[in-house]
């Protein structure tokens, strides 16, 4: 070098007048979350009890499983909008299999199959015919709503169901429901890819600058590939489950899923790394769902209104990250 | 000097005083106290590299940003600037750097945007739009003449920029903000802008100009402000001063500069083996015969604006638009397409618009570096990543390139431009262990502050030391005279007689990237 004197600091160059709000915003989700959940533990007199709080558990860990597999879509600036038909497509499936007299081994993994059929299908219209995910989704979406009702002529599928296939959803272990126990897991291993893995790396890579990866030789088409098929894996072992909790194969009960777990993922990048979808957030917007549900279920509010409420709250998480961040999803 | 102009300004209430501005940022200050008075009736400079809070400042004078500490004083009265839109109330319009212009809209539509003509019920008067842009126009600038009809794609980028401040001067401020306005031009679109950059003061429109340029700058201005690390540290009459003292206020720096240019020509540079080769290569319109590059050499790439000399750097790494070539490096062909063989054969590549090209503003200094080898740091099956390794690994790098964040888990986006390109280079060090044996570079220090493209110019004379082959494709033609040892002129997407290290002179390449012999 041809100086001794220190190089001028420039790191002053920082100037993005919304720092501060970003670094407060970090948190803000969590602190409303808490607050919502001292609120409702004070206020409605059966929230904090076991009982209660196991239900919440419950009732969010499909949402949870589903958000997970968007939260790697997200994270390669992928959108699935056919996630909620595809865990009505396993919801069906296996269920099928199983009244068939199929073995319960065989109707997991054919569902499993289907998953990966799926998802590899949207992804190869997005990868390789280039179409933008939102859209390639959309039509594969309205496909598998056919198709889902055409495999059961539109009703639902029950009885002769085994009794092992039930517990998957139904049953307990050491004191918490198996539901809950498959969400831990989910997430744990979700988390440990993302956070502590190359693979998700060059998964966050991909979807923070396509053109930067590309160029620094990562393998783009795989990733993109790879993340929109983890979404719909995701989706039908969360349909599979939720054939299991409802003793039933519904062909329309996954449609909630889309919504929610899009609301889930969109919650969760409002906090820890804004802007980004990151598995803890998308599991804390999946707990501030499942709690603002079950807090207005116990005070007796109808469904619709959670509807309208839930509406409000997804718009406003989504107006807090496009103010802060980039949100480009296209 | 600066007191008696302040006393002046607030108290005949000709200027816009600003006091004890003060910015900060979370974990930096970006200004720092720092005072300075705009006149209506002058030009005045405002220097600073990259970093030093130019930027900052003229956002807080143009609205977009308000204080943390200080107050703007306006024809002696403090006010308070909300936004750009209240800026603009207050008569200070401020026209930035990149063009905000809408290309498919014609020249009058655009200088009138927002303020159009209308019937009743919205609906435009297409003609008056067109009259009363081109009585703008002729109003403020009666010798220019632009096509006001036409799309202003279609325009010349000075004309384009004369719009943009037709458009700023049409509420009539006092105040007008350039935000380097030259630097999309070439040399002789100049002259028209510095004509009218000139005017505006008689008019009652001061001037604040930034600009690279500081040869623009002391032509222009009457005073010259310069920032340093958030600071003010001089506000002079330009007449009193000359360049090199410029450069020291902005630096703070000695002449050591050149004297290290000096001793860098002397050093004779025994090139090795051929590290890159390629031959019969056609990109689009641009035909190589032949190219080679040595081991330990440093090789400039220049060219005007479309001469190929980019497309060719470019396509040797990436093979985009290729129709033929075979390349080899380090006397091995490669016959495998793609970036991966490349890259997997020693080849680095460092892109010019960084932030497209080689970044992701929203991840982290770390997760930026890693992105080319991340499995450097892993355990045993090479994916699980392991972060003490991964933390040393970054400080390593950040260390070696002199990277400064305030931790390495910093958003890149908030770096500097010169901390954003280090990051660029460092991921081709990052777990590395100096496999990459030919680095191709375009425009390295493109919106670099000086001090960051020292410590480029010095990584690349590393890596050359070290054996490896260095291709810099710029347009920064001191840059190429600083660091190359050897220029390949291109011509009409046609590289021409190479120049040596001893032969080197400013016109020599001008010369050469004309198309003339000297």
């Amino acid at each position: 070098m041809s100086t001794d004197n220190p190089p001028p600091s420039d790191a002053l160059a920082a100037r993005d007048p919304d720092r501060w709000r970003t670094l407060a915003m970090k948190y803000s989700t969590l602190v409303v979350l808490i607050l919502m959940f001292a609120g409702f533990g004070l206020f409605v007199d059966r929230f904090m009890t076991v009982f209660n709080l196991t239900n919440i558990l419950q009732q969010i860990a499909i949402l949870t499983i589903v958000g997970c597999g968007l939260t790697f879509g997200f994270a390669a600036r992928e959108i699935d909008l056919s996630v909620g038909y595809s865990v009505g497509l396993a919801g069906i499936l296996v269920p099928l299999l199983l009244v068939n007299g199929q073995s319960l081994a065989v109707a997991l993994l054919a569902g499993l199959l289907a998953g990966v059929m799926v998802g590899l299908c949207n992804a190869l219209l997005v990868t390789r015919i280039g179409i933008p995910s939102l859209i390639a989704t959309l039509a594969t979406g309205s496909i598998l709503f056919g198709v889902n009702f055409l495999l059961t002529g539109g009703r639902a599928i029950y009885g002769g169901l085994p009794d092992s296939f039930l517990q998957l959803g139904q049953g307990k272990w050491l004191g918490l429901p198996m539901l809950a126990w498959f969400m831990l897991g989910v997430v744990a291993i979700s988390w440990f890819v993302m956070e502590r893995t190359v693979f998700g790396r060059y998964v966050y890579a991909v979807g923070g600058n396509r053109r930067a990866a590309e160029l620094s030789g990562v393998r783009i088409v795989f990733y993109r590939t790879a993340a929109l098929t983890l979404v719909s894996v995701f989706a039908v072992i969360a349909g599979t489950l939720l054939a299991a909790r409802l003793g039933s194969g519904q062909p329309n009960a996954g449609e909630r899923y889309l919504l929610d777990g899009l609301a889930t993922v969109f919650i969760g990048m409002t906090m820890f790394r804004p802007g980004t979808a990151t598995i803890l957030g998308t599991l804390c917007g999946a707990l501030f769902i499942g709690v603002i549900n079950n807090g207005l279920n116990l005070i007796g509010l109808d469904t619709y209104i959670q509807n309208i409420v839930k509406g409000v709250i997804i718009l406003v998480a989504v107006a807090v990250v496009s103010r802060s961040t980039r949100l480009n999803l296209l | 000097m600066r007191g008696m102009a302040d006393e002046l300004g607030v108290r005949d209430g000709v200027g816009v005083d600003l006091r004890d501005i003060t910015v900060d940022f979370p974990g930096h200050r970006a200004l720092d106290g720092v005072c300075a008075d705009f006149r209506f009736d002058e030009v005045h400079g405002l220097i600073g590299e990259n970093g030093a809070g130019k930027s900052t400042f003229v956002n807080v004078l143009g609205g977009a940003l308000t204080p943390t500490r200080g107050a703007v004083h306006l024809a002696g009265r403090v006010v308070t600037l909300r936004s750009p839109r209240d800026a603009r109330a207050h008569g200070i319009a401020h026209v930035s750097q990149e063009g905000s212009l809408v290309p498919e809209f014609s020249g009058a539509a655009n200088v009138l945007l927002g303020d159009e003509p209308t019937r009743r019920f919205g609906i435009l008067r297409s003609r008056a739009l067109l009259t009363r842009a081109q009585a703008l126009l002729r109003d403020w600038f009666p010798d220019v003449s632009i096509a006001l009809d036409r799309p202003v794609s279609s325009l010349s980028m000075a004309d384009q920029k004369v719009l943009e401040i037709v458009r700023a001067l049409r509420g009539d401020p006092r105040l007008l903000i350039l935000d380097e306005p030259t630097a999309t031009l070439q040399s002789r679109e100049k002259a028209q802008l510095w004509h009218i950059i000139r005017s505006l003061p008689e008019r009652g429109v001061g001037v604040v100009l930034i600009s690279h340029f500081l040869s623009e700058i002391k032509a222009l201005s009457q005073r010259i402000t310069v920032l340093r690390d958030g600071r003010q540290v001089g506000c002079l009459e330009a007449a009193s001063i000359d360049e090199s003292q410029l450069v020291d206020l902005m630096l703070r720096r000695s002449a050591d500069d050149t004297r290290a240019r000096e001793a860098r020509r002397q050093v004779a540079h025994e090139p090795g083996l051929v590290a890159l080769e390629a031959q019969d290569w056609r990109v689009g319109p641009v035909r190589v015969p032949h190219f080679a590059l040595r081991r330990g050499e440093i090789v400039g790439l220049i060219g005007l604006t479309g001469a190929g000399h980019f497309a060719f750097a470019r396509s040797l790494y990436t093979r985009e638009g290729l129709s033929s070539g075979q390349v080899s490096v380090d006397g091995t062909p490669i016959t495998a397409s793609g970036i991966r063989a490349m890259q997997r054969n020693g080849v680095a590549f460092v892109p010019d618009r960084r932030m497209q090209n080689a970044l992701f503003a929203d991840g982290s200094v770390t997760e930026n570096l890693a992105m080319v080898h991340p499995e450097f740091a892993t355990g045993g099956l090479g994916v699980v990543l392991r972060r003490g390794a991964e933390r040393r690994e970054v400080a390593r790098v950040i260390d070696q390139l002199g990277v400064r964040c305030s931790s390495d888990r910093q958003n890149v986006g908030l770096l500097s431009g010169g901390n954003k390109q280090k990051v660029s280079l460092g991921k081709w060090l990052y777990g590395a262990n100096e496999r990459y044996r030919v680095m191709i570079l375009i425009e390295p220090t493109e919106g670099v502050d000086i001090g960051a493209k020292q410590e480029i110019y010095a990584h690349a004379r590393r890596l050359s030391r070290r054996g490896a082959g260095v291709l810099i494709a710029s347009s920064d033609l001191l840059e190429i005279e600083h660091v190359t040892d050897r220029v390949i002129p291109f011509v009409n997407g046609r590289p021409g007689e190479p120049i040596v290290r001893t032969d080197y002179s400013e016109a020599r390449f001008i010369a050469a990237i004309a198309g003339e012999a000297l």
